[in-house]
């Protein structure tokens, strides 16, 4: 290697020559420094753990040695009805999620971006976006007794007062009834987070150049035909690139429906997170090895997911979400 | 060309059907958010649990938040809750400006290989049971700090940092550089000062994750004494594990207050620092 050819640019823009790599270490070391503490969590939390991912092919129980038993949970788990419908329940019910809140996002600030009056615009949003700021088990609790069968459960008393629930009917436990859970799920989700979700296509549609909406008043354009062929065109490639990117994180699942579902409805609402929990900490003799198996083959499973939304981004945006 | 313009605009002064169409879909928006946050504050004051939507309470009382307040098995949930959210904010600025600092550090030998590290984390994880038993062995089963420590690092939150300090201007540190300013020097003489409005809404970020989080206390901690506001709430009011059964007040008033009482701090906070939450999500969607 011809070290002299070396060259480095530095963020003005000047070519220096390449240093040698042991004075560049010694002149950077306050910064290798300064990385230590991240280095050192990033270590505990995320690098550790992954030589435990071992214990997929140990029975691992909390008395007792682990014991080698090769893929045997692995034959386990994908002979289990249970494990999938906890998958199948995680695909369908966090991508239904994401369309329908990116779906309401995107009318809302269609609809937003029309508001001609500033205050009223800055009003609403404010308060769209408060429920973003409430845990999920707050949300939770809100609406679970708004839902509830009892005397004071909004939702049964209205339905009665409107004459919908006959007089002779029992309440419905709405939470614990499988064909209610889902629709219930969806429309909280779209409750908590529609107005968060508008802000990303808010900053897209401020950025629009404004002489494309003279264009099309000169053509005769009227508001509804400006929004159908100005301002959704427009939100396109940012509908595509939120909907990519949480495409990725589909598999990750796991407090919206822990704090909202219970064994009523486990066929309709149990995810692959639930259903590594209930395994581990909810039964009497867990064995780790077997939800370390599960877990595992969900770490796998997002992972290709990234790499396909990753892929996918960098075809349509030209970079990718990593 | 302005007067080109204003010819073709319509007058301003007439009233559009769609303009009344969009106040009306978005009262009917606002209000479909606004209703049940404000029939749980009206219902933290009714003395008698009611199905019925109020615009106020029909009979007045405080006695939830009295009894929420004299509580104490409230007490320790919410001073933890308070404690990790303080701490949780602190070690995630600290460690997510640390971390995005060094990494635009492009002269540094191992850049690009830190940066690579971080970066996998987001793709593959150990999963919740190999964290489980790595916390174990920690001894932070059963702690609060379990908090502090699982969301004081934050990969997402380092990269959006390190976002905001690539568009500090490198000559700025170029100069600092040529006077002599060590590198600690350049991060609290310049890149700090700097980023006031990133370090807030990261901040924010961290606060409101720690804050809300039920599902970490769930797996981790068993210990009622170390347990978090959410959690306990969550518990009182869906697995009816209900603090005491000696006060006048009904159930519903209780749960209600109770329910104020975790979204309060936010709920206070949040018309001042709304620009500071929005302006993090707009670095993270228009650098990443």
């Amino acid at each position: 290697m011809s070290r002299k050819k070396k060259t480095v640019t530095t963020s003005t823009g000047v070519e220096v020559r390449h240093k040698p790599l042991g004075l560049r270490i010694k002149n950077n070391i306050g910064y290798y420094v300064m990385f230590l503490p991240v280095l050192i969590f990033i270590i505990i939390i995320y690098y550790w753990p992954m030589l435990g991912i071992r214990y997929a092919f140990y029975d691992y129980k909390p008395v007792g040695e682990p014991a080698f038993v090769g893929f045997d949970h692995f034959t386990k788990m994908f002979s289990t009805d249970a494990f999938w419908t906890a998958f199948k329940n995680t695909l369908e019910l966090s991508i239904m999620k994401l369309i329908i809140t990116t779906f309401t996002a995107v009318i809302v600030s269609v609809f937003l971006n029309e508001m001609g009056n500033l205050f009223a615009k800055k009003t609403l949003q404010t308060i769209i976006y408060l429920p973003h700021f409430m845990s999920w088990a707050v949300v939770a609790s809100i609406f679970s007794l708004f839902l509830s069968p009892s005397s004071t459960g909004l939702v049964n008393g209205l339905l009665r007062d409107w004459g919908i629930l006959a007089e002779d009917a029992q309440n419905i436990y709405f939470l614990a009834e499988p064909a209610w859970w889902r629709p219930i799920f969806y429309i909280i989700n779209i409750w908590k987070e529609t107005g968060w979700g508008t802000i990303i296509f808010l900053a897209t549609l401020s950025g629009i150049n404004p002489e494309l909406y003279e264009a099309a008043d000169i053509d005769g354009a009227t508001r509804l035909q400006k929004m159908r062929y100005v301002t959704l065109p427009a939100l396109a490639n940012t509908i595509i690139t939120v909907l990519i990117l949480n495409l990725a994180k589909v598999m990750n699942m796991f407090e919206s429906v822990f704090v909202l579902y219970n064994n009523a409805v486990y066929s309709v609402s149990d995810v692959i997170s639930t259903y590594i929990y209930r395994q581990t900490f909810a039964i009497a003799l867990p064995n780790y090895g077997y939800s370390t198996a599960v877990g595992l083959f969900k770490s796998l499973v997002g992972c290709f997911l990234v790499l396909v939304c990753n892929w996918a981004s960098k075809k349509t945006r030209g970079r990718g979400i990593v | 060309m302005a007067k080109a313009k204003t010819a073709y605009r319509k007058p301003k002064n007439r009233i559009h059907l769609f303009d009344v169409i969009n106040y009306i879909v978005f009262i009917i928006v606002g209000l479909a958010v606004l209703v049940p946050i404000w029939k749980v504050v009206v219902d933290s004051f009714n003395a008698v649990g009611v199905y019925q939507f109020r615009l106020w309470p029909s009979d007045f009382t405080l006695d939830g938040y009295r009894t929420i307040i004299e509580t104490q098995a409230l007490y320790r949930p919410f001073i933890n809750s308070v404690v990790t959210t303080v701490l949780g904010t602190l070690l995630g600025l600290v460690l997510s400006t640390l971390g995005g600092y060094v990494l635009i550090q492009f002269d540094m030998p191992g850049r690009n290989f830190f940066a690579y590290v971080l970066l996998f984390t987001m793709i593959f994880s150990g999963g919740m049971i190999p964290e489980y038993l790595v916390m174990k062995q920690l001894g932070l089963v059963n702690s609060m700090w379990v908090l502090v420590v699982k969301h004081g690092i934050n990969v997402y939150n380092l990269v959006l940092m390190r976002n905001f300090f690539e568009g500090i201007p490198g000559s700025l540190y170029e100069a600092a550089k040529i006077d002599g300013c060590s590198p600690m020097g350049i991060f609290f003489k310049i890149v700090l000062p700097l980023s006031k409005a990133a370090l807030a809404s990261i901040g924010l970020m961290f606060a409101v994750t720690v804050w809300n989080d039920y599902s970490t206390v769930k797996i981790y901690i068993t210990d009622p004494d170390q347990t978090n506001f959410q959690y306990k709430l969550r518990n009182m009011i869906m697995d009816g594990d209900t603090p005491t059964t000696s006060y006048a007040v009904s159930q519903n008033t209780l749960y209600y207050a109770g329910i104020v009482a975790a979204i309060l701090p936010f709920m206070l906070l949040y018309p001042f620092l709304q620009k500071y939450f929005v302006k993090g999500v707009n670095i993270g969607a228009v650098k990443e």
